[in-house]
């Protein structure tokens, strides 16, 4: 069975935009208010860095996250409260990036059917394979970055 | 107190070590539930394990249960930290033996939160 999630049908709101404005809030801002859906035709991103998990059981699909590495630094930055100066090491923006997506898509999968399953979280630069088509997108603004939050149905 | 924060995520175990420290806890991290055991099998006190459910080599429930067999250990507070959110999962934690479950993405007022109604930090004095 493919993801069977209606995104429309929840009065209007998105589903998945509250959720990625509570994880925000929560573990990264600290406060609510700095996550919007993003105005306008987002810029093509750069030196990508793509993060996902996979559900699987009774709905089959995948919740990607991606955004420009530069952005997934200042996320990293701003989960372990790290000062601008402060370096950050490649193994930790590969995690911190990792957890979001693994807190999304924690998060997604309990809008589908009960005793499906989430895969652990995996990062890579290149794009992961996406051949069951795309589900639903959100385009967010996080402190005049963009993130790119996205469900595709698995083969 | 002492706390063993086990969780796949380092990010993860830093964000509840650096919300339980200043609550007072001496904390010490595991990446799996397997790494968990062999500390506390190794004589690593703890107080209160904060467990995370998915993690490779032996998950969260998988740990809960383990530690729930053993008599030596039935003083360790349980606490799942987690993603899972589904109501038959948080009842399977429960029934192996946790004591509280918490939610992904939570606040460290969340967290505060659980542990006073565990008895394990001291209610805030209203103002």
């Amino acid at each position: 069975m493919s993801f069977e999630i209606d995104v429309q049908a929840f009065e209007g709101t998105d589903p998945v935009y509250d959720i990625a404005s509570e994880v925000f809030a929560a573990m990264i801002d600290g406060e609510p208010g700095f996550v919007r859906p993003w105005e306008g035709a987002p810029p093509a991103p750069v030196d990508e860095l793509f993060a996902w998990v996979d559900v699987t059981g009774p709905m089959n699909g995948r919740v990607l996250l991606s955004t420009e590495t530069t952005t997934a630094v200042e996320v990293t930055r701003a989960l372990l409260g790290l000062a601008p100066d402060e370096p950050v090491v490649h193994a930790d923006i590969v995690d911190a990036l990792g957890e979001v997506a693994n807190v999304v898509g924690g998060n997604v999968k309990s809008l589908g059917p009960d005793h499906s399953v989430l895969t652990l979280p995996e990062v890579t630069k290149e794009r992961p394979t996406t051949e069951g088509g795309l589900l639903h997108t959100l385009s967010l603004d996080w402190r005049g970055r963009l993130l790119v939050l996205s469900l595709w149905m698995l083969p | 107190m002492k706390a063993l924060v086990i969780d796949d995520s380092r990010t993860m175990r830093r964000i509840v070590t650096g919300i339980l420290t200043p609550l007072g806890f001496e904390v010490t991290e595991a990446a799996d539930g397997q790494q968990a055991l062999d500390a506390m099998n190794a004589g690593l006190e703890v107080d209160l394990a904060c467990v995370d459910w998915n993690m490779p080599v032996l998950d969260g429930l998988s740990f809960v249960t383990a530690v729930r067999r053993e008599r030596k250990w039935r003083d360790v507070t349980l606490m799942m930290v987690t993603t899972e959110s589904e109501q038959a999962q948080i009842v399977r934690a429960l029934a192996a033996g946790a004591h509280e479950y918490l939610i992904k993405p939570f606040t460290p007022d969340a967290i505060r939160d659980k542990l006073q109604l565990l008895g394990l930090v001291e209610l805030e004095e209203s103002a």
